[in-house]
């Protein structure tokens, strides 16, 4: 193809990519700023380097409240994620493996429920919690985010894609369907398990919604929550310190996507033809 | 052995089961049930439909959708047309991988991330557009108000989602067989002609399920336009049927109301996607 019309399209590239870098960068150098230094709309880091000052400001906010977050976030996200996968995968394989009865109709309810909003479940959630004392308690929050409908629909293709052949040669060694599942169909799904898993792990951290309907008091917030409401006593949002949280929050996922990139965005590095 | 199969089945599917059951199924009967009553406060009264004809009334609620249809009319098929042009690109520049990551990246960033950056940065007070302003003679500019409000919504979500629809295309398109472009430029078809007339139209199956995807979050949004709340203070509460939904249960206290005006979205939603996926159908030639 004619050499101007690449060198077109670069720069057409390049300046796109200006667009998606530069909050990334407005980011990480407001995290060098003061709030002095913040409302003066500058585009290069804080010269007094207030970067470690943010940082303890932010652990050290509301008596220590950010580590509880912190930690929620990744027990929320681990729990949910981790058992959630795992009974999506039992589930996939539910489907997979037996001819049950009412098996047809059973997934079609579940994918059809995949499209109710979470608006329309939350608020009867809400009130199912209530009843059942839970509010309010990290169980709110971890409960509704174990189940994962959408890892079910992948769980499925992944299974689909073992050969017969394994399960008849497991069943022929003996085994016990506990231990096909387990010892031989687990680990040949593995990548897909992977992929479901993290997926998931990054929505349950990302649910802004599901954590400011269930909870209420600051320590049980995940980090999503809890940074929407670092304030002044005066109620406005401390903007040096919510800047540096922001980071904080987002910082653990660019690490994931950008290690794992194979499980979350396969034709990321792939090769181009 | 159809018994055996029965007992496996429902044992291995039993986990998932139960929390689909607590934390979907019932909570949409439950809330089918609880939409039927008046509410105030811990009292409750049966009402009928009542709330449903208050809704179906509420023009707070149905002005809210301006919103997300403005996201429907201009952010969806704009960002798609941009990101299957950027899916094209892809294949045709060096250094292809750096830009795929780059444009991907806004997708780890939660929402709500984006939400409180992008409004700092049109933010009176932090903006570093401000000075750029000054430069060019006006004062004291104003960026986030209730009319631009939209706009820096549509700049929020493109930010977020062009890199993660352009490698989905760029997916499809790299299953395309070369060997359809290149008999094509060997009969003498330009970039142009070559992307418009065979790749565009393989990617069909592809923008399709990207459009119901969108056309779901464009209905719902709802995290973005909360963090812009947070500077725009005069925001309304209806500013999308998701927050007015939202205000109304714990603003306002009216849970049974809130729960109705949930389901009649879902219902709206529904019918649009269908409304679509009929459309699409018809044109695109797809069986279910």
């Amino acid at each position: 193809m004619k050499t101007s019309h690449r060198a077109r399209f670069e720069v057409i590239l390049i300046l796109l990519s200006l667009y998606f870098i530069i909050p990334f960068y407005w980011l990480l150098q407001s995290t060098t700023k003061d709030i002095g230094q913040l409302m003066q709309g500058t585009f290069v880091p804080g010269v007094p380097n207030h970067f470690i000052d943010n940082l303890v400001g932010v652990f050290t906010y509301n008596r220590g409240v950010f580590i509880h977050w912190l930690i929620n976030s990744f027990l929320y996200s681990g729990v949910g994620s981790f058992v959630g996968t795992f009974f999506a995968a039992m589930a996939g394989f539910a489907f997979r493996r037996y001819r049950f009865f009412g098996r047809k109709f059973l997934f079609i309810l579940i994918l059809g429920f995949a499209l109710v909003p979470q608006f329309a479940t939350a608020l009867p959630l809400f009130i199912e919690f209530k009843n059942f004392h839970i509010l309010n308690t990290s169980w709110a929050f971890i409960v509704p985010s174990v189940l994962n409908i959408f890892g079910v629909y992948l769980m499925v293709v992944y299974w689909n894609q073992v050969p017969e052949e394994l399960f008849d040669a497991a069943m022929i060694d003996g085994a016990r369907e506990t231990t096909i599942f387990l010892r031989i169909g687990f680990p040949t799904i593995l990548p897909g398990v992977t992929t479901v898993l993290l997926i998931s792990f990054v929505a349950i951290w990302n649910n802004y919604f599901l954590a400011l309907i269930m909870l209420n008091t600051y320590k049980v917030f995940p980090l999503i929550l809890g940074i929407t409401r670092i304030s002044s006593s005066s109620g406005w949002p401390v903007y040096n310190l919510t800047v540096m949280g922001a980071f904080l929050t987002a910082f653990p996922l660019l690490i994931l996507f950008i290690t794992l990139q194979r499980f979350l965005a396969p034709q990321l590095t792939g090769a181009v033809k | 052995m159809r018994r055996f199969q029965t007992l496996r089945g429902y044992l291995f599917l039993l986990p998932f089961l139960v929390f689909f059951i607590i934390v979907t199924v019932y909570p949409v009967i439950y809330g089918g049930y609880l939409s039927l009553f008046g509410q105030h406060g811990a009292r409750m009264w049966f009402v009928g439909l009542s709330n449903y004809k208050s809704v179906f009334t509420d023009l707070l609620f149905w002005k809210g959708f301006g919103i997300p249809l403005f996201l429907l009319f201009v952010q969806v098929p704009g960002m798609i047309v941009i990101a299957i042009f950027i899916g094209l690109l892809y294949e045709r520049v060096r250094h292809s991988m750096v830009y795929r990551l780059i444009f991907y990246l806004p997708y780890a960033v939660p929402g709500v991330v984006a939400g409180i950056i992008w409004s700092y940065i049109f933010s009176k007070s932090m903006s570093p557009l401000v000075a750029l302003w000054k430069l060019f003679g006006a004062t004291d500019p104003e960026f986030i108000t209730l009319t631009s409000v939209r706009w820096i919504l549509l700049i929020i979500i493109l930010w977020e989602w062009t890199g993660f629809t352009s490698l989905i295309i760029y997916s499809t398109l790299v299953s395309i067989p070369k060997e359809y472009a290149e008999a094509a430029e060997m009969d003498g078809a330009t970039w142009l002609q070559v992307s418009y007339f065979i790749k565009i139209p393989l990617l069909r199956n592809t923008v399709f399920v990207l459009f119901i995807f969108n056309i779901f979050g464009a209905m719902q949004v709802f995290n973005e336009p909360m963090m812009l709340a947070v500077l725009l203070t005069n925001m309304p509460p209806n500013f999308t049927p998701a927050m007015y939904i939202y205000n109304q249960a714990f603003a306002y206290g009216a849970f049974t109301y809130s729960i109705a005006m949930g389901l009649v979205l879902a219902a709206v939603i529904f019918v649009v996607s269908f409304f679509f996926m009929r459309q699409s159908m018809k044109e695109l030639d797809i069986h279910a």
